[in-house]
């Protein structure tokens, strides 16, 4: 089995610019007394590695910084501190309907992200695979996307992003939404890739699919890994939490 | 290669957008102007002893309402792409610049329904009037520039977007489009020869209103406030666009 580290962080920490302004601003701006920007730390000193075929957790109370750390290993956000080595490509993060532009239709919607993915637009393969796997009808899928219920939403997302043969997948809290159907189906999806040797980022509140899925798993606690290994384990430390 | 189809997917998504839900869609790029010109014909026409008002007016309009749509359609851009910056690893320079080549595109259509419609307005077809797509071009690079500085602004102060839109009529007024450059007194000159909008409207009337050739003095002077322009903003849209992500 191929060994190498797919994911590799070191040291890496996060923090961003926080708006202080509240109702007071302009006064506060204008005398000076207070600077409009503090740094805020998100993530502080970092470290794991995710192997090729690896199935890794992430846990953590809300607020944790989970969905930093994804966007961060997307690429979407600079590290400021340590050093992130990334040798693969992304599905886009299956936040639920995030990245879905709701005033269009699902066929745009599909068009748009598979052209912002960098598909081709004559990729009509990709656009079956994604309507077969939605099980949304015709109909539907010429509505605009506002007019969507959330399972509705979750399924299009889903289906849109394991549309893409990419090396990593994200998913990040999506399972909560479908019906039972959806949701099995999504989880023997996870099996089918994890099959194939893909690599999967999994975010959940739910232990139970986090043990089912997962070999690895990390526990974020306020921007720091506090517990790191096998996903049975941390699951348990997760539980004892509350 | 893929970016060009990511910027020209964002660009198609940009116009559907904006004219759901709309009858006349995609010709609101040459009717917005037409009414305009309705406008400050009533006003203007009388007071003013411009020879062929409505050309007049028209060549500096067109070029004025591309830098508005673009800077309004642009602003909120990153804002309003929120889901999908927060999701997908693409350039966040591709909005704003997805924005800029819709318009870019409609304005190339505007012109062209113009160019026969004011036929009959006592425009003179010549090999110059090619050489307005090139000062487009030229106003573009500066346009980008302006609309950089501001969508980076606009996410971490809302207020920008709001003043940009109020104080929008005055630099209109401030610039000599509806009117004679000669009403401007030496004394307020100033004012004008300040505005950086001036030397492009007066370049695009120089091509379609006017039978000389614009200086080359004037392509100079425009080629120069459009790079400086479009480093600046680049310049800046850079430095910020890594905290994006957390203030949208």
């Amino acid at each position: 089995m191929n060994t190498e580290n797919l994911i590799s962080f070191d040291n890496v920490t996060v923090s961003f610019w926080q708006n202080n302004m509240g109702v007071h601003s302009i006064k506060d701006l204008v005398s000076h007394r207070k600077n409009p920007f503090t740094n805020k730390t998100i993530l502080k000193n970092i470290s794991f590695n995710v192997k090729r075929g690896e199935c890794m957790g992430i846990l953590g109370r809300n607020g944790s910084g989970k969905s930093t750390l994804l966007r961060t290993i997307a690429g979407l956000i600079k590290p400021q501190e340590g050093t992130m080595t990334i040798n693969g490509t992304f599905a886009p993060i299956l936040a639920i309907g995030a990245g879905l532009e709701l005033e269009l239709s699902g066929y745009e919607n599909m068009n748009l992200l598979l052209s912002l993915y960098g598909k081709s637009r004559k990729d009509t393969n990709a656009i079956q695979s994604i309507v077969e796997f939605s099980e949304l009808s015709d109909e539907v899928l010429r509505m605009p996307t506002k007019r969507y219920s959330s399972g509705m939403l979750a399924r299009l997302a889903f289906s849109i992003s394991v549309a893409n043969d990419s090396d990593i997948l994200i998913i990040d809290e999506i399972l909560a939404v479908g019906d039972q159907g959806f949701q099995v189906k999504c989880m023997e999806k996870i099996y089918q890739v994890k099959a194939e040797g893909k690599t999967i980022l999994f975010v959940s509140h739910f232990p139970d699919d986090v043990v089912k899925i997962c070999d690895t798993a990390i526990l974020l606690e306020n921007g720091v890994i506090s517990h790191r290994g096998e996903a049975k384990i941390i699951c348990e430390q997760y539980k004892s939490l509350f | 290669m893929q970016n060009i189809t990511r910027i020209y997917a964002l660009s198609k998504r940009n116009v559907i957008l904006r004219y759901k839900n709309s009858l006349v869609g995609f010709f609101w790029g040459f009717f917005k102007p037409l009414l305009y010109l309705l406008i400050l014909i009533v006003v203007f026409s009388q007071v003013s002893n411009i020879d062929n008002f409505v050309l007049y007016a028209t060549s500096g309009l067109v070029f004025w309402f591309y830098f508005a749509n673009v800077t309004n359609q642009s602003i909120a851009s990153i804002i309003s792409s929120a889901g999908i910056i927060k999701s997908l690893n693409i350039p966040v320079l591709f909005f704003p610049l997805s924005e800029t080549l819709s318009e870019l595109f409609n304005l190339m259509l505007t012109l062209v329904v113009f160019s026969i419609v004011m036929h009959w307005f006592g425009m003179v077809y010549s090999w110059k009037l090619l050489l307005v797509i090139p000062a487009a071009f030229l106003f573009s690079f500066f346009t980008l520039g302006i609309t950089l500085i501001l969508c980076s602004l606009n996410v971490f102060f809302r207020d920008i977007g709001i003043l940009w839109t109020t104080m929008q009529p005055a630099l209109f007024y401030l610039t000599p489009i509806a009117y004679p450059e000669s009403i401007i007194t030496n004394h307020y000159a100033f004012v004008v020869k300040f505005n950086p909008i001036y030397y492009f409207i007066k370049l695009a009337r120089g091509l379609i209103y006017s039978p000389d050739l614009p200086s080359l003095a004037l392509w100079m002077h425009c080629a120069l406030i459009a790079s400086v322009s479009f480093v600046f903003g680049y310049f800046i849209f850079n430095k910020l666009k890594n905290q994006f992500i957390s203030a949208i």
